[in-house]
């Protein structure tokens, strides 16, 4: 389902001493499996993530997601298949602030969804499913951060991508209303076979989730990098 | 959700400035479209008058002067003829039609214009008649007079009502009342559309009894002996309209030969007029206009490149939804195209509603008038042109959008 076989890319501007390598000799996720991401800050948990999502291109190696290539994919591709394939929830969780809760999940579907036919009713259904059903006209501002959250995780759902990216999805909010998200996300996942990965900080958080998977060491300086490629072994 | 509906919420969102980016624009299409309409307007009603006759033959002096106070009521006359010219010219068989026109009196600001009733038998340039009475009839009698629609409206005289003529063509506080001479109103024209409306018709034998009395008066005054008959009768211009328009270059040359006076075809002049003083000041004015339509431009781009850089994480958000790069830039175009859309419209309601609201003026002060929403072809063009400086000044902040690469903008906070 999602399958990443060293990959290498340079992080920050590439042919200054400061510039960072990112590497990855293998990643494999199965559909419906959940994993966590975890590691320091600065580590590529959320490198990973994007490169999964095709926000982000490998230099190297190969990055395969829901059956496809992502690296054989030119750019309208690649954002038509995020759109379909993956769901994303950010820590932030980026709503657009002129659009009502319902229209938020709608633009979602706009983009992502493979028909679409009947969006208002597939979005007020799944804010539904969220909790959120008598809120479905609130602005952003007007919601709580568990709400505002809440709405970002049916805007993922909505397009019935398989595979959910949710990078620090609790990082914003009480301990309490990350628990309700973390068990929204979990059930939703479950119930609907999708594959869930989400990056965390929170090690109690990530015990909870059936596999996690440690980036430390991911992201090296190039430096370092090369050193060590060119040391005996 | 549609694009369309996506760039409207977003303007909607930040409305303080899209208005005042719209307001901008509109300001600018409204000063062109004023302008264009304005010249299109007037340079029709302008031709419309001078069309009517063919020649204008009157006392040496500037021709254009002569138009102006013979056919648009406006200007003092050059000079009189005899009025045996005009007797001359009623026998000529090229001649389809004459009147002659004597000045001196006005009402309430508008003149008094002695002439013979044939000049109601005026044919417009499809033969059928051009003065229509609303009510009443011809004069018939000296001091009976009809009104042109205009003067009936805004003096409210009626048939049968009297008044008395001042002497000289303006109002003029403390000027002299021809008190012994009433006129009576017996007719009232219909709306022409022209200055027409804006005069008084008489008899010119009435104009020739209230000065020859008047200077008979003075010259009693001053001791001098009566002149009965002291000079032949005159006639400040005479009106022609000819069988064969093709003639009147030829007519005119030979009226100055064969009078003391000009002759001058009304229309060339109006044309030099409007070309010569009329147009450099309107063009002064377009090019204003066309400035403001390029600053308003100007800062559609501005505030479309300002919205962008302030969405850049929305930008990157709708990325991540799965938008692609043409279609952020089709969205950020869009709102632009919204901006000089509404702008162009608003410009267009502003423009002609101004003149639609100054019709009125313009006809009571000019008498001429003006459809003020009516669209000339060089407005249509003008507002073609400036939709797609707005297409264009849209199109710098949308080929940005198209450039950005989503990942650089998504740690961005609102």
């Amino acid at each position: 389902m999602i399958r990443l076989k060293e990959v290498s890319l340079r992080l920050g501007n590439a042919g200054r001493s400061s510039s960072v390598l990112f590497h990855l000799p293998s990643f494999e996720v199965e559909a419906g499996e959940a994993v966590a991401l975890t590691g320091p800050s600065g580590c590529g948990k959320s490198t990973l993530l994007n490169l999964i999502a095709g926000l982000r291109r490998a230099d190297q190696g190969q990055v395969e997601v829901a059956g496809s290539d992502l690296e054989k994919l030119n750019s309208a591709q690649l954002d038509r298949h995020r759109g379909m394939h993956c769901g994303m929830v950010f820590q932030t969780f980026h709503l657009l602030a002129p659009f009502t809760a319902l229209e938020n999940v709608v633009i979602g579907l706009r983009f992502g969804a493979r028909t679409r036919s009947k969006l208002q009713e597939k979005a007020t259904e799944v804010l539904d499913r969220v909790g959120l059903g008598n809120r479905i006209h609130a602005r952003p501002h007007r919601l709580s951060v568990g709400e505002r959250q809440r709405v970002a995780i049916a805007r993922a759902l909505v397009g019935d991508a398989s595979i959910l990216l949710a990078d620090e999805p609790t990082g914003s909010l009480d301990p309490e209303t990350g628990q309700e998200v973390f068990h929204l996300l979990r059930e939703v996942a479950e119930e609907e076979r999708r594959t869930l990965i989400l990056v965390t900080h929170d090690p109690a958080l990530a015990t909870r989730m059936p596999r996690h998977f440690d980036c430390s060491g991911l992201v090296r300086s190039a430096s370092t990098a090369a050193r060590k490629e060119n040391s005996p072994r | 959700m549609s694009f369309l509906s996506m760039a409207w919420r977003y303007l909607r969102f930040r409305w303080l400035v899209s208005l005042l980016t719209i307001s901008g624009v509109a300001v600018g299409v409204a000063l062109v479209c004023a302008v264009l309409a304005l010249r299109h307007e007037s340079e029709r009603a302008l031709s419309r008058d001078a069309g009517l006759y063919d020649l204008v033959a009157g006392g040496k002096g500037s021709p254009l002067q002569l138009v102006l106070s013979s056919v648009y009521h406006i200007d003092s006359p050059t000079g009189n003829l005899p009025y045996a010219d005009f007797e001359r010219f009623q026998r000529d068989p090229r001649i389809l039609w004459s009147a002659p026109v004597g000045l001196g009196d006005n009402y309430a600001g508008y003149r008094i214009v002695g002439t013979e009733t044939q000049f109601f038998d005026l044919p417009d340039r499809q033969a059928k008649p051009f003065f229509q009475f609303a009510q009443g009839r011809r004069f018939e009698e000296r001091f009976e007079v009809v009104l042109g629609s205009q003067v009936a409206q805004s003096t409210r005289l009626e048939i049968g009502d009297t008044f008395f003529g001042t002497h000289g063509l303006v109002e003029v506080p403390g000027a002299e009342v021809h008190r012994d001479f009433p006129y009576r109103v017996c007719g009232i024209l219909a709306p022409t559309g022209t200055t027409q409306d804006r005069a008084i018709f008489g008899t010119l034998a009435s104009v020739w009894e209230i000065h020859e009395t008047e200077d008979r008066l003075h010259y009693a005054i001053q001791g001098s002996a009566l002149l009965e008959g002291r000079q032949e009768r005159e006639t400040t211009a005479i009106l022609i309209r000819l069988k064969t328009p093709g003639l009147r270059l030829w007519m005119a040359d030979e009226i100055r030969k064969g009078t003391d006076g000009i002759a001058t075809v009304p229309i060339n002049e109006i044309l030099r007029f409007q070309r010569g003083i009329i147009g450099p000041a309107q063009k002064a004015l377009l090019t204003v206009a066309s400035a403001v339509v390029g600053v308003a431009c100007l800062t559609v781009l501005i505030t479309l490149h300002q919205a962008a850089e302030r969405r850049r994480r929305d930008i990157a958000i709708l990325r991540s939804l799965g938008a692609n790069r043409r279609e952020v830039a089709v969205l950020v175009f869009t709102e632009g195209l919204l901006l000089t859309g509404a702008g162009i419209l608003l410009g267009l309601l502003l423009g002609h509603g101004g003149l639609a609201l100054g019709a009125g003026t313009f006809r009571e002060t000019t008498g001429l008038l003006l459809y003020p929403w009516r669209m000339p072809t060089l407005e249509l063009a003008a507002l073609g042109a400036i939709g797609i400086c707005g297409a264009i000044a849209s199109l710098f902040p949308a080929i940005s959008c198209y450039r950005r690469t989503p990942i650089d903008d998504l740690h961005l906070t609102e």
